[in-house]
């Protein structure tokens, strides 16, 4: 089952929103649940505990420690992450969302090896592929123990990735 | 949506590449129906020019020194095994023997043929067994104008 269960990190950018399709196409070769997630980067989060933010309730309670606004922000992603889960469900194909501050590379490798993923899918931009940004999609690959379907985007989103 | 349609599985014959066969088969089931297989030399002892179709131009053949031709042939056998394995599960079949830069030449390929995916190893036959993403996997992903599926295996 090489295509059984497959993580889907988004950060809800058009160049990630691109690789859904492949996803629903890979139902046909036994795809079964797609584990949508979204990666706070440390920029964004600062100091939080570890753990997965995936309800309304554990966002809201961020807002003890963060700006209102940012928790707002995160919900705004959740709803959003929400509407993506509900297209899978439609296809046929079980979905899951996790919410999980850390290192990209990091969060995804070993969310892969905790669940058991069998393919990673990522929809990056022409940016982050070009010779200065390929380092970030770089890592994520070489820490990965899994295997991956990249799917570029055919617009340079570069700008809009610029941080 | 034809989105696995046509798939290029490029190898160098290492157990990852071999390994990474039987996604190329699994995608059947999400319509891929032609393969394009493709190996490139870079390690003749004589210059060719950079993309000579060992395959096709079959004059440059002949001028191979003896011990090229003899690589060669047994390159193209292992290709035509692997045309033969992917008939059997009712794929069409294409072989591309180049030569010249590896990666350039993938990419090259994959353009002319217009392939909708590329499947190869992270990792080959490197002579460093701890390098996790080979150099040719990294230029075609970088390079490349299609998705690319990068095969990992964890080691047993
Ligand atoms: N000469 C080649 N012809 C076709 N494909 C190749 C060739 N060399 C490498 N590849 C592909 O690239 C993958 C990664 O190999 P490479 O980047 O060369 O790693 P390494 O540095 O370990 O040799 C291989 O699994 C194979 O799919
Ligand atoms: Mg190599």
């Amino acid at each position: 089952m090489l295509f059984r269960k497959i993580l889907y990190p988004i950060d809800l950018e058009k160049a990630s929103l691109e690789a859904k399709p492949y996803i629903f196409k890979l139902k046909d070769a036994g795809c079964m649940e797609v584990h949508l997630l979204y990666v706070m980067v440390p920029s964004e989060w600062g100091l939080i505990p570890k753990g997965n933010y995936n309800s309304e309730e554990m966002i809201e309670a961020l807002k003890a420690s963060m700006s209102e606004g940012y928790v707002d922000g995160l919900k705004r992603t959740f709803r959003k992450l929400q509407e993506v889960a509900r297209e899978f469900e439609e296809e046929g194909i079980k979905a899951f969302i996790s919410i999980i501050p850390g290192k990209l590379s990091e969060v995804i490798s070993s969310y892969a090896e905790e669940n058991d993923i069998k393919l990673v899918v990522l929809g990056v931009s022409a940016g982050s592929l070009s010779f200065f940004k390929i380092g970030e999609i770089v890592d994520i690959i070489k820490a990965s123990t899994k295997p991956l379907l990249i799917v570029k985007s055919k617009v340079n989103y570069s700008s809009e990735n610029e941080k | 949506m034809p989105l696995f349609e046509k798939v290029l599985y490029s190898t160098d014959f290492s157990p990852l590449a071999e390994y990474a066969l039987d996604y190329v088969k699994k995608l059947k089931e999400a319509g891929a129906k032609e393969v394009i297989v493709v190996h490139v030399v870079d390690d003749l002892s004589i210059e060719l020019p950079d993309g000579a179709d060992l395959l096709r131009e079959k004059e440059l053949f002949k001028i191979l020194p003896e011990v090229d031709q003899e690589y060669v042939t047994s390159i193209v056998e292992r290709l035509e095994a692997i045309k033969q394995e992917l008939e059997k599960e009712e794929l069409s079949v294409k072989l591309y023997l180049k030569y010249g830069n590896i990666s350039r030449q993938i990419v090259k390929v994959a353009d002319k043929e217009s392939v909708k995916l590329i499947v190869m190893g992270a990792h080959g036959k490197g002579l460093l067994t701890e390098i996790i993403l080979g150099s040719v996997s990294t230029d075609v992903i970088r390079n490349a104008n299609c998705p690319v599926l990068i095969v990992k295996k964890m080691e047993e």
